[in-house]
C-alpha cells in the first residue's frame, strides 16, 4: 500500500513538472495585460482577437499542413524502408541504421544550415517546398525507429505460411504483416507529426518570405514580447488534442468488456460511435475547414505584389490590410530578428525582397557591397513629411539621401526603477555599481554592449582600435558578475515586472514600459550614447521596385505613420504624424521626441568591415564565456 | 526478396540527397575560407579558450541532465509499465502531449515560473519559505533540458520494460531471487537497449541546444550551440560555424559509438 502511494506521489510530481509551464501559458491566455510580467485581470478578448488575426491563423494552418504532409510522406517512405531493411543482411542493415541515426544525432542547427546551403546552391526558392523537404527528412528516422522494433517482433513464418497458402506477396503483407505493425506505423506518424509541429530551428533556416509556421512566428515575436493571441491559440490547440485523446481512450468502449462481465448496462453502441468517431471527426473537420478558410483568406487575390522584409512586430498589421485594399497590391510579409540575419539573405540573392528595413550601419554595409537600388523619390511625394533633421541624420550612412527613407529612430539609454534606485541616474557608471548586483540587465548584442562600455570609457562606439576594444572587453568582464541577464527583447517585460532595477534599452521600448509601469524612468547617460535610424531601402534585385516605392510612400503618409507609432511606440521621423498625436504628454515626450541639441553626444553605428566584425565577435565571446 | 529491397530505394535517395549531401556541403565550408582556399583554421577555432570552455560546459550540463533524466525516468517507466496495459497509448501520449504547446513557449513559461518575482517564488513567499534563485544560472538550464527532454528518456525505457515477459520475472522469483536481485539481474539488463536510446536522445539535443541556454541562462552562459549559432547569425561567418559544427558532429559520433558498444541489438526500441 505504501509502495502504491509513493508511486502515486512520484507520478504526481512528474506531472506537475511536465504540466506547470503549460498551465502557466493557459493562464496567460486569459491575462488582460499584454505583457507576461503582470496580471491585469481576467479577459477573453485574446480569443476573439485571435480569429481576427490572419497572420497568426495562417501561420497556424501552414504549421498543420506541413506537419501533416511531412508526417504522411515520412510514414510511407519510412515504413517501406523499414520493411526492406528488415530483410537485409546484417552488414547492410547496420549501414542503413547508421544512415537513419545521422539526423537523430546531428545538431538541429547543423541540419538546418546544411539544408539551407544545399537549397541555395540548387537555386531552389526557399518556401513551403523547402520546409516540407526538411521536415520529411528529419521525420523519416522517427518512423523507422517506431516501425522497426514492431517488425522485428513479427514472425517470418506466418508471412511464409501465407505465401504457401497461395497469397500473393502483396496480399500476404497486407493481411499478415501489416496488421502487426500498424501500432508502430501509427505511433511513428504521430511522433513525426508532433516533431514537425514543434520544430523551430530547422524551419527557421529553410523558410522563405511570406511563409511562417507557428514556431518562426513566435520567434520573431520574442523580440517584442509574445502576443497574447499566441497563448490563446496554443491553449485551444492543446485542449482540443487533450479532448480528442480522452474521447478516444476513455470513452465507454475501454470499459466495455468489464461492463459486460459485470452485467452492468452496456453503453449503447450509438454512444460509443458518437464519442469515439463522430466527435473526433467533427473536431478534425473543423480544423480542416478552418484551414481552407484561412488559406483562402490568405490567397493572393491580385497579380501585383510587394515582398516586404521588416523587423518582428514593427508595423501595425492593420496598415498592411489598408495598403492592400487601397492599392490592390498584395503584401508578402516576412520578419527578421537582427540586422546580421538579414544581411546574408540579401547578399546571397536567394530571395528577391522589394522593401527592407535595416538599421543605419547595415544600410551602409549593403551600399558598400552594391546591394541597394536608388530610390526614385518622384514616386515618394510623402517624403516631405519626414523631418529634415532626420534626413540630415541619415547622411551619416547614406551621404546623398539616395537609398533610404527613415522609418523609426531612437536612442539607447538606461531604464531604471525609481523605487529601487535612490540616487539620480545620469551615467553609464551605475551599470558597474556593486549595489545593484543581480539587478542589472544588459543588451545581448555585440555592438550595443560594446557601445555602452566604449562610451563609458570615453571612446567612440565605432572604435576599431584594439587597445580600446580590449579595455572595453575587460570592463564588460568586470561587469558580468553584477549582471542579472543579457537580454534583447525581455528588458521590457522584466522591467515592467520589477525583476530588475536597471536595464539598457531602446527609447521606443521605454515609452511602452512607462505606460505599463509608471515607476520606470529613462535617461540617456551623459557620456553619450547611440542614436539609430531604421530606414526603408530597396535591394538591387527587387522585382517589384515601383510597388515597393508605393509601399514606402504609403508608410510616409502621416495618418499611417501615426498608426504605426501608436502600435510600435518607436519614435517616428514623420513630423506631420507627430503633430497629430492626441496625447499631449506623448507628443511632447522627451523620450519619444528629444531635442537632439540638449542630449549628450550621440553617435550612429557605422559598418566597420568584416575584420572588425570578427574582432568584436571574438571579444564578445570572451566576455560571454568568462 | 529482390523486390523487397527496392522498398528502401526512396529512402536511400532521400537520405543521400537531403542528409548526406548537405553534410558534405558543411564539410566543404569547414575546410575552406572566404576565398575558397583550403584551410584548417576553422576547425582550429575549437581550441580557443572560450570555445573550449563553452564545449566543456555543454558537455557537463548535458551529462548532468542526462543523468537526472535517467534517474527520474527509470522509476517512472517502471511504474507506468506495471500499470494497466490497455492504456499504453494514453500514457505515451501524455508525455508527447506537452509538445503540442510550442517548444519556445514552454521554455519561456519556465522563465515566468522561475523569475525572482515569478510564480514559484510568489508561492514560496506566501508559505514563508526561502526564495528559489536559480534563474539565469546553469541550474535553470539543466531544469530546462530535463523538462524538454524527459519524454525522450521515458518512452524508450517504457517501451522495453512493457515488452519484458512477466514469466521471466516470475521465473527469477521462483528460483529464489528477491526483488532487488530480480531487478539487477533480469529487468535492468533487459532494459539496456531502451536506456541507451534514451541516453542518446537526451544527450545529443542537450549538448547542442542554444535556445534553452538563451532563454533560461539569461545570456550569461555560453554553450557550444550558442557559439555555432552566433557564428552563423551574428558574425555571418559560415566557415567558422561549419568548422565548429563539424567538430561537434565528430564528437557526438565518437561518444555515441562508445555508448553503442554496449548495445547489442542496433539501438532500435526507441519508440
Amino acid at each position: 500500500m505504501i509502495k502504491k502511494s509513493i508511486q502515486k506521489v512520484y507520478l504526481a510530481l512528474i506531472f506537475i513538472l511536465l504540466y506547470a509551464p503549460i498551465v502557466t501559458l493557459m493562464v496567460l491566455s486569459f491575462n488582460e495585460s499584454r505583457t507576461r510580467a503582470k496580471w491585469g485581470g481576467f479577459t477573453l478578448k485574446w480569443y476573439q482577437e485571435l480569429f481576427k488575426n490572419e497572420q497568426i491563423m495562417s501561420a497556424f494552418y501552414t504549421t498543420l499542413v506541413i506537419a501533416f504532409l511531412a508526417a504522411a510522406a515520412a510514414t510511407v517512405i519510412g515504413t517501406a524502408a523499414s520493411i526492406a531493411i528488415q530483410g537485409m543482411k546484417q552488414r547492410w542493415r547496420t549501414m542503413y541504421m547508421g544512415l537513419t541515426n545521422i539526423p537523430m544525432m546531428n545538431a538541429e542547427i547543423v541540419m538546418g544550415v546544411s539544408l539551407m546551403l544545399l537549397f541555395i546552391a540548387l537555386r531552389m526558392t526557399l518556401g513551403f517546398g523547402t520546409i516540407l523537404i526538411a521536415h520529411i527528412t528529419f521525420n523519416i528516422p522517427y518512423v523507422i525507429l517506431s516501425v522497426s522494433p514492431k517488425l522485428r517482433q513479427t514472425s517470418r513464418h506466418t508471412y511464409e505460411a501465407a505465401l504457401d497458402l497461395g497469397a500473393s506477396p502483396l496480399k500476404a503483407f497486407f493481411k499478415v504483416v501489416f496488421p502487426d505493425i500498424v501500432p508502430g506505423v501509427l505511433s511513428g506518424f504521430m511522433l513525426a507529426f508532433t516533431m514537425s509541429l514543434d520544430d523551430f530551428v530547422i524551419t527557421h533556416f529553410t523558410k522563405g518570405p511570406g511563409i511562417d509556421t507557428l514556431s518562426t512566428k513566435i520567434y520573431t515575436e520574442v523580440r517584442k514580447g509574445i502576443k497574447p493571441e499566441i497563448y490563446a491559440l496554443s491553449t485551444i490547440l492543446f485542449v482540443s488534442v487533450l479532448v480528442l485523446l480522452i474521447l478516444v481512450n476513455y470513452s465507454p468502449d475501454g470499459k466495455e468488456e468489464e461492463g459486460a462481465k459485470k452485467k452492468v448496462r452496456k453503453p449503447s453502441r450509438a454512444k460509443v460511435i458518437f464519442l469515439r468517431r463522430i466527435v473526433p471527426a467533427a473536431i478534425c473537420i473543423l480544423f480542416v475547414f478552418g484551414g481552407i478558410y484561412y488559406a483562402g483568406e490568405n490567397q493572393m487575390m491580385n497579380s501585383e505584389k510587394v515582398v516586404v522584409y521588416n523587423w518582428g512586430e514593427y508595423i501595425d498589421p492593420e496598415v498592411l490590410t489598408m495598403f492592400e485594399e487601397e492599392t490592390g497590391i498584395d503584401v508578402v510579409y516576412e520578419e527578421f530578428e537582427t540586422n546580421e540575419i538579414l544581411y546574408p539573405k540579401i547578399s546571397s540573392g536567394a530571395i528577391a525582397y522589394d522593401a527592407v528595413c535595416p538599421s543605419d550601419y547595415m544600410i551602409q554595409r549593403m551600399m558598400e557591397n552594391d546591394l541597394l537600388a536608388e530610390i526614385d523619390f518622384d514616386n515618394i511625394p510623402n517624403i516631405k513629411y519626414i523631418g529634415s533633421q532626420y534626413m540630415e541624420q541619415s547622411r551619416q550612412f547614406d551621404p546623398e539621401n539616395k537609398y533610404s527613407v527613415p522609418y523609426c529612430w531612437g536612442t539607447v539609454g538606461i531604464l531604471y526603477n525609481k523605487t529601487m534606485v535612490d540616487e539620480p541616474v545620469d551615467s553609464w557608471g551605475i551599470l558597474w555599481d556593486e549595489k545593484y548586483r543581480d539587478n542589472i540587465l544588459m543588451q545581448d548584442s555585440v555592438r550595443d554592449a560594446f557601445g555602452v562600455a566604449l562610451r563609458y570609457l570615453g571612446y567612440s562606439l565605432n572604435s576599431t582600435d584594439l587597445d580600446e576594444l580590449t579595455e572595453a572587453r575587460d570592463l564588460l568582464i568586470e561587469q558580468k558578475p553584477l549582471v542579472q541577464a543579457y537580454v534583447i527583447d525581455q528588458v521590457r517585460d522584466k522591467m515592467i515586472g520589477n525583476e530588475a532595477a536597471i536595464g539598457v534599452i531602446y527609447s521606443g521600448e521605454a515609452i511602452y514600459t512607462q505606460k505599463e509601469n509608471p515607476d520606470l524612468e529613462y535617461v540617456v547617460p551623459k557620456e553619450g550614447s547611440n542614436i539609430w535610424i531604421d530606414s526603408w531601402v530597396i535591394p538591387k534585385n527587387a522585382e517589384n521596385k515601383e510597388n515597393a516605392e508605393k509601399f514606402i510612400n504609403f508608410l510616409c503618409r502621416p495618418d499611417i505613420a501615426l498608426m504605426n507609432f501608436e502600435y510600435i511606440t518607436y519614435s517616428t521621423p514623420n513630423t506631420e504624424a507627430r503633430e497629430m498625436i492626441e496625447d499631449e504628454a506623448i507628443r511632447n515626450s522627451t523620450i519619444a521626441f528629444p531635442d537632439l541639441e540638449e542630449l549628450p553626444e550621440l553617435e550612429t553605428f557605422q559598418y566597420l568591415g568584416q575584420k572588425a566584425d570578427e574582432t568584436y565577435g571574438e571579444l564578445w565571446n570572451q566576455v560571454k564565456s568568462s | 526478396m529482390k523486390s523487397k529491397r527496392l522498398l528502401a530505394g526512396p529512402y536511400l535517395f532521400w537520405s543521400v540527397s537531403f542528409v548526406v549531401i548537405p553534410l558534405l556541403v558543411i564539410v566543404y565550408y569547414a575546410f575552406t575560407n572566404d576565398e575558397g582556399g583550403f584551410t584548417f583554421s576553422n576547425l582550429a577555432q575549437i581550441t580557443t579558450a572560450e570555445n573550449l570552455k563553452a564545449l566543456g560546459l555543454s558537455i557537463l550540463l548535458s551529462l548532468v541532465s542526462t543523468v537526472v533524466c535517467l534517474l527520474l525516468a527509470y522509476p517512472l517507466a517502471m511504474i507506468l509499465s506495471q500499470n494497466n496495459v490497455s492504456q499504453t497509448s494514453f500514457i505515451v501520449l501524455i508525455f508527447i502531449l506537452p509538445m503540442w504547446m510550442n517548444f519556445l513557449l514552454r521554455t519561456m513559461a519556465w522563465q515566468t515560473l522561475l523569475e525572482k518575482n515569478g510564480v514559484i517564488n510568489s508561492i514560496l513567499e506566501f508559505l514563508h519559505l526561502p526564495a528559489l534563485e536559480i534563474i539565469n544560472t546553469p541550474a535553470a538550464i539543466i531544469l530546462g533540458m530535463v523538462y524538454n527532454f524527459l519524454p525522450f528518456m521515458v518512452l524508450p525505457i517504457y517501451n522495453v520494460l512493457v515488452k519484458i515477459d512477466p514469466n521471466v520475472l516470475n521465473a527469477a522469483r521462483d528460483l529464489g531471487a528477491n526483488s532487488v536481485q530480480t531487478f539487477l539481474k533480469v529487468t535492468l539488463p533487459l532494459s539496456i537497449p531502451g536506456v541507451i536510446s534514451g541516453i542518446t536522445m537526451v544527450f545529443v539535443p542537450a549538448l547542442t541546444t542554444f535556445v534553452i541556454s538563451d532563454l533560461l541562462g539569461g545570456g550569461k552562459i555560453l554553450l557550444i550551440g550558442n557559439v555555432i549559432e552566433q557564428s552563423f547569425k551574428q558574425n555571418s561567418n559560415w566557415h567558422v560555424g561549419s568548422g565548429l559544427s563539424l567538430v561537434l558532429m565528430v564528437f557526438i559520433i565518437a561518444s555515441m559509438a562508445m555508448v553503442a558498444k554496449y548495445d547489442k541489438e542496433d539501438g532500435g526500441a526507441a519508440f
